[in-house]
């Protein structure tokens, strides 16, 4: 291979950028060490409000980009407001499809450090027809930022969106005015936007809500105060982000680890491992599991680190109990007092994920914390107008439908009210036949004992057999008797599980 | 409190926590291990996860004959020293068929050696889940990927078929046909990796520190020639420079930079205060517009 050999001038070698030393200069050189925490901020808003736009430029002035992603937003130009800006919206829109079709059709994560915080950036969209992109950023998120155009006000997507938030308990709002710029930085506008902001806000459970006015393609008030908007002397948007605290009310509430699992060593150690998901846990602390009524006491709080004698919400343990627990996955445990709710019987808000709509003579599935529980009935009782925030009476739902529902399990479980105990107080209602996830929602009551015409029975019938379990089965003798075998296993297999069955295979 | 969680702790503990919830509802996962400073991580996660258990999972690597000689040394020192139940796969017909990073496009070359070697070891060994040390921070079309992500048989990744995830709630009940991808370090950037790995302490592959190797400069990037199958191209010259990895893979696809960051603190250093993302220095993701995004739909991890 030496005939190819040829010495390179070593002038054009030292002309490429790759082979220059990288030497970080002292200043750029940061400490090594963790950051205080994270922050995850979710951003709602359509399209046409700018909302990449707004998340681009605050990546663009506020966080460690790197500086390939800058090139490539150089790269494709000053295409913005008539050639004056660059488009910062493409920092953020990823996927082909979507830049192919113009607009961002699930939910981004996007991180950035400050000094001394992770920011986590959840971008979703904005349009009704997300609604269910929007809940599930919204489950993630701290803080969120409504985003809308000042030409255009506020809208009933905002009123929509101010009511998902509330209703996954999102605490911390901001109402972002953008395309300041297209009104003339005017500020009687912004403030008859805001002061309607104050008047919505107030319906809700907020714990602060804030009205900023911005231009995202400029980055007024993004993370710089405006020169254009002095009469604003308010928080920047990246001021309201950096100020959002989210782990402390979690320590605060009472202390609960669902069980995910219970790990051996094959000799003595049977530890019960799960992340804390609200309170503090200290050696000696009783631990009990509201379902079957034990209780024990904290004897180690085991991790390969080395054991501690304290832990808060968020870390993930394994607890070896004073005496043996005959608890699996599933089993949340609680302290002494303000334990969790043992529930035959629920009543929920949910976000209807599916696109296929709620059908009653569907078999489904409750995901708690660790627990999968068979519901043995599902009803939905009402929709909520979001708009309105009206209740309409209902026994159907679909795609991107908030309801509220009520459902009977097929056997007990700990959960908690939501409103109570956020942590432990969230489910996902699960198909049965599929294993998708078609809703996600929040634990409104709890009842410990079945309602009284509990009589409603799962229905197996020989369409849905047709369509999943013996899809593979034809019109044979053989085929139909093992359409039968299969139907009354698993009729037998549900009912084992506590799911009241009615087989109709006419 | 002493209990302050800085946000490496909040990071580890969320992925202890999605190991534990796929390691209960996945019939067989298994860890894919790729040698990398990424899977480092993720293996110390995963074995924090399970303490003082064995892993209830075996690690799968795909040998592509092609990774570079230290980098199989640190896997089987690894394997050895940890106890670790570990797969190698490698494609052979691929092999036979004479597939080269240096004779067929990186696509191609990517397509049958990793994805296709990926897909057979799945389906010989029946796992129905694959725990990989994929980031949202590393590549546009990463940044919408779930935790558990669901492959259709073939493992096709359809992006309108994705589960919504909400809280921390991962259902993990598999349709027909369906396998999962999860991914525990979904919410780490790069900076973090090295973070923990200094954090923590973790012996890595000695090729991410600054050493002098025989590179040749090749489209505008350093290839450091590992073995004798290097094929020069006229006016290419082997030299020796002090380089290191910031990403490793396949040698002849891998690029190195000039660094002097030969400790851990100074390779932290130079990772927190880099200008270009890691994913520069990999080939494959250059090849084309929204390259990533196809190689998810055709089953690339």
């Amino acid at each position: 291979m030496s005939a190819h050999l040829r010495s390179i001038d070593a002038a054009a070698l030292a002309a490429m950028p790759i082979l220059e030393p990288f030497a970080p200069a002292a200043a750029e050189v940061r400490r090594a060490s963790d950051l205080t925490g994270e922050v995850r901020v979710l951003t709602c808003g359509s399209v046409d409000d700018g909302k990449s736009t707004l998340i681009g430029r605050l990546l663009w002035d506020a966080s460690d980009l790197f500086e390939d992603q800058r090139e490539a937003v150089e790269r494709h130009g000053r295409t913005v407001a008539g050639g004056q800006h660059f488009d910062y919206s493409l920092l953020v829109d990823g996927l082909v499809a979507e830049r192919e079709q113009g607009i961002t059709i699930d939910i981004a994560w996007r991180y950035f450090d400050s000094a001394d915080r992770r920011f986590v950036i959840i971008d979703s969209p904005g349009h009704e027809q997300y609604t269910r992109n929007m809940a599930s950023g919204a489950s993630h998120a701290d803080v969120a930022v409504m985003l809308i155009d000042a030409r255009h006000g506020i809208k009933t997507q905002t009123r929509r969106h101010a009511a998902l938030l509330d209703l996954f308990g999102v605490r911390t709002v901001v109402l972002a005015v953008n395309k300041m710029d297209l009104v003339g930085f005017d500020e009687s506008c912004f403030r008859t936007i805001a002061r309607e902001f104050e008047e919505l806000a107030v319906g809700f459970a907020f714990d602060a809500a804030v009205a900023i006015p911005v231009s995202a393609v400029g980055g007024d008030n993004v993370a710089q105060a405006s020169a254009a908007m002095a009469w604003y002397a308010g928080p920047t948007l990246l001021d309201v982000i950096r100020g959002a605290r989210s782990a402390e009310s979690r320590r605060q509430a009472p202390f609960r680890m669902p069980v995910q699992m219970v790990l051996r060593d094959g000799q003595d150690f049977r530890g019960l491992a799960g992340t804390i998901t609200s309170g503090t846990l200290a050696v000696g602390d009783v631990i009990a599991d509201v379902v079957s009524g034990q209780t024990a006491r904290v004897a180690r709080i085991a991790t390969m680190g080395g054991d501690l004698d304290q832990a808060v919400a968020g870390a993930a343990v394994a607890i070896v109990a004073s005496k043996d627990l005959d608890l699996s996955r599933g089993a949340v445990l609680s302290g002494s007092t303000h334990q969790a709710r043992r529930a035959v019987r629920l009543e929920a808000r949910l976000v209807w994920l599916s696109e296929t709509p709620f059908d009653i003579d569907r078999g489904y599935l409750v995901r708690t914390a660790t627990d999968l529980v068979p519901l043995t009935a599902l009803a939905i009782t009402a929709r909520l107008d979001l708009a309105s925030l009206a209740r309409i009476d209902t026994e159907t739902c679909g795609v991107n439908d908030i309801v509220e529902a009520s459902m009977e399990l097929g056997r007990p479980t700990a959960v908690d009210s939501f409103a109570d105990v956020p942590g432990t107080g969230t489910i996902l209602i699960v198909d049965a036949i599929d294993g998708s996830t078609v809703a996600g929602g929040v634990v409104g009551s709890v009842h410990e004992t079945a309602s009284k015409n509990a009589g409603t029975a799962l229905v197996i019938d020989r369409a849905l057999l047709a369509s999943g379990l013996c899809h593979d089965l034809g019109d044979t003798i053989e085929d139909r008797i093992e359409f039968e075998r299969r139907a009354r296993e698993l009729a037998l297999l549900f009912q084992r599980t506590g799911v009241r069955v009615r087989l109709e295979l006419g | 409190m002493s209990h302050v969680q800085t946000h490496l702790d909040i990071l580890e503990a969320e992925a202890i926590h999605i190991f534990r919830e796929a390691a209960a509802q996945f019939r067989k996962p298994v860890l894919m291990y790729s040698i990398g400073k990424d899977s480092t991580v993720l293996l110390h996660l995963a074995r924090k996860a399970f303490w003082p258990a064995r892993l209830p999972f075996p690690l799968l690597h795909i040998d592509t004959t092609w990774k570079f000689r230290e980098m199989i040394e640190f896997r089987d020192a690894q394997a050895a020293s940890l106890g670790l139940d570990l797969i190698v796969h490698t494609n052979q017909d691929g092999i036979a068929r004479g597939i080269t990073p240096f004779d067929h496009s990186p696509s191609v070359y990517t397509d049958v050696m990793k994805t296709q070697a990926l897909k057979a070891a799945l389906y010989k060994h029946g796992f129905d889940a694959a725990f990989g040390g994929a980031r949202r921070d590393e590549e546009a079309s990463r940044a919408k990927e779930r935790i558990f992500s669901f492959r259709a048989a073939g493992h096709r990744w359809d992006p309108r078929r994705q589960r919504p995830e909400m809280w921390s709630l991962l259902n993990g009940r598999l349709g027909p046909g369906e396998t999962a991808r999860v991914f525990p370090m979904s919410n780490w950037t790069e900076k973090d990796v090295w973070r923990y790995i200094a954090r923590e302490g973790l012996d890595v592959v000695p090729l991410y520190f600054a050493g002098e190797r025989p590179t040749v400069v090749r489209d505008g990037q350093l290839i450091v020639v590992n073995d004798d199958r290097i094929q020069l191209r006229p006016g290419e010259t082997i030299t020796r420079r002090r380089v290191r990895f910031r990403t490793l893979g396949c040698w002849p696809l891998t690029a190195a930079v000039v660094s002097s960051a030969d400790t851990l603190d100074s390779v932290v250093a130079e990772t927190l205060a880099a200008t270009s993302s890691e994913r520069r220095g990999r080939l494959i993701d250059h090849d084309q517009t929204g390259a990533m995004e196809r190689k998810k739909q055709e089953g690339y991890f």
